[in-house]
């Protein structure tokens, strides 16, 4: 039924060149599937499922995974709602990877990695990225790409490449492992539409994920999106975006849970933040936080963010940019006291000496305990004498 | 760390890995670094390794002991990959310690892996001033927490250092002294 209506979602695709009719005629076939049992062990299906719980069990290890219960609470409840009956069977796992990624494996295990939640800017776009991979779950396109490479005598590839995962554990190559078929894409962000309205939230939101992506990839250099590994499977950027729109806009409304979102992930923020930092993706991440800055200005550690992207770039200008980041997250107040470092290191970069002592004196002030702290205070003796 | 497996991994199968002893005694590592040791390393020669040599006491991946002997203005800390992809760390002259270490740091999280720096603070090393830092690294390949130490300096604009990680548990305190004695050792050549 569901391979049916999918085929028959292709063609109409093909014959009225307008693929968001077509995916609002599956989304209107669809149905959602009973809870799945646990397959035989021995069938090939009952196989992958055996893999994935091996690696869940890994993943409960991970110095990676975020354990707090309150975080975790909350993203559950919201795969939860968006699962409806299969609720019981989704296990979620937040890990702290500063990339745009989630999956969910066969067995029900979602990934959710910190970058993603970072780039998140309410509940709704949450929602939207969790239906989606909730979508592959319920269509099953892992157990389709299965028998599909199975058909193609590329069984063995399939599963060596579980089998590597195996080996190392490689978390990375475990969420990116299903690399689902445009179609299997198409029809993921089709479910997922069906499921964030069902649920309450604003499918609007969808799109603007996928927008706020694509600002970014841009923003690398040589930063085609066709070129870039995230949309080699993907339908292309600019025909989801608008297809997700259309959806969309033929039933409007809905919450966003903005002020709940904020709420619940603030108090991680400032490690997302450093993380991403430290990801040394400059371009990228000056897309990202100029955005965040957009939406949030009232925000001083977005401010201090953009100001140690900057430092840390160091070209033409980058300085100068750097330090009206810096100064103003200190007007903004609430500052992280690395504002005060980095201005610091700017100062003293440009021998001004006396406002890289006044830099530094308010760091070590505020961050007493901060592990460079005993070469700062040499940085300071230098200037001083 | 992940490519370097996949690159020992690789290269091993294809014979091309050589493990060398380092004998203990003086050593002159690259043109103008000059270091005692007070015990023998092994060091890994493989074909897409660099800058830095690498060695090890237990074999890797369990511990290694990154040491750079000259690295220039707008070098790479670590072998560059040419598809245009992969984020490069280089060194600049005028970087200052913090700004080296978060070279390192972000040398060594480009897997994903996790950094968190412990200390930094001014040190002697190569016979002048330098600093001294130490850190943890969650290893995101295999999840096992490291801890490492590391020395470095600046010398006529180029950058000398010496960074050892190992397990948390058993390796690390194991060797910790031999590559604290390493760097107390470390003269660099003008």
């Amino acid at each position: 039924m569901k391979r049916r209506s999918f085929l028959k979602a292709g063609c109409a695709c093909g014959a009225s060149l307008i693929p968001g009719l077509a995916q609002a005629q599956a989304e209107s076939d669809w149905q959602v599937p009973l809870r799945f049992a646990k397959p035989d062990v021995s069938t090939d299906e009952g196989g992958l499922w055996a893999i994935m719980d091996r690696e869940e069990t890994k993943l409960r290890r991970s110095p990676f995974t975020i354990r707090d219960a309150s975080l975790r609470g909350y993203v559950h409840d919201i795969a939860c709602r968006l699962g409806g009956e299969h609720c019981p069977d989704i296990r979620v796992h937040l890990v702290r990877t500063p990339l745009f990624n989630a999956s969910m494996s066969p067995n029900g295990m979602m990934q959710v990695w910190s970058g993603l939640m970072l780039r998140m800017e309410n509940e709704a776009q949450l929602a939207a990225v969790l239906g989606h991979e909730i979508g592959h779950y319920l269509a099953r396109h892992s157990v389709e790409r299965l028998r599909d490479a199975k058909s193609r005598s590329a069984f063995a590839q399939f599963l060596g490449l579980f089998g590597l995962i195996g080996a190392v554990g490689q978390l990375a190559t475990l969420a990116g492992a299903f690399a689902y078929s445009r179609d299997h894409e198409r029809q993921a962000d089709s479910i997922g539409l069906m499921l964030m309205r069902k649920a309450g939230y604003d499918p609007a939101e969808a799109a603007k994920v996928w927008d706020n992506l694509l600002v970014e990839i841009k923003a690398k250099p040589g930063g085609d999106p066709a070129t870039n590994p995230m949309f080699a499977t993907h339908p292309e950027p600019e025909e989801r975006k608008e297809t997700l729109m259309r959806l969309a806009e033929a039933s409007p409304g809905g919450v966003t849970n903005e002020r709940a979102w904020q709420k619940e992930t603030g108090p991680f923020r400032s490690e997302w933040l450093s993380d991403e930092i430290k990801r040394g993706q400059h371009e990228e991440s000056l897309a990202l936080l100029t955005r965040m800055i957009e939406r949030t200005p009232s925000q001083a550690e977005y401010r201090y963010a953009r100001a140690e992207v900057y430092r840390l770039r160091a070209k033409e200008s980058d300085l100068d940019a750097a330090i009206a980041d810096y100064g103003a997250a200190v007007i903004l107040g609430a500052e992280p006291p690395e504002t005060h470092r980095g201005l610091g290191m700017i100062y003293r970069s440009r021998n001004q000496s006396a406002e890289a002592m006044t830099s530094f004196k308010r760091y070590l002030q505020l961050a007493p305990e901060a592990p460079d702290f005993a070469i700062i205070k040499s940085y300071l003796e230098e200037e001083g004498t | 760390m992940k490519r370097l497996l996949i690159v020992l991994l690789s290269v091993a199968l294809a014979g091309c890995v050589a493990a060398v002893r380092v004998e203990s005694g003086q050593r002159v590592l690259g043109e103008r670094l000059v270091v005692n040791l007070d015990g023998p390393w092994n060091q890994i020669n493989a074909p897409g390794l660099g800058p830095a040599q690498i060695w090890t006491m237990e074999g890797l991946p369990v511990d290694q002991l990154m040491i750079y002997t000259g690295i220039k203005n707008d070098e790479a800390i670590h072998a560059e990959r040419n598809d245009g992809k992969t984020k490069s760390f280089k060194f600049r002259s005028g970087m200052q310690p913090d700004e080296i270490v978060a070279l390192f740091e972000g040398m060594l999280t480009r897997d994903g892996s996790r950094f968190k720096l412990v200390k930094l603070a001014p040190a002697a090393f190569g016979g002048g001033k330098g600093f001294r830092f130490e850190y943890s690294l969650s290893r995101k390949v295999d999840n096992v927490q490291l801890s490492g130490i590391g020395y470095g300096t600046v010398s006529k604009g180029e950058l000398f250092a010496i960074v050892y990680m190992a397990p948390r548990l058993t390796f690390f305190s194991r060797h910790q002294t031999r590559v604290e004695r390493i760097a107390q050792s470390a003269l660099v050549k003008s």
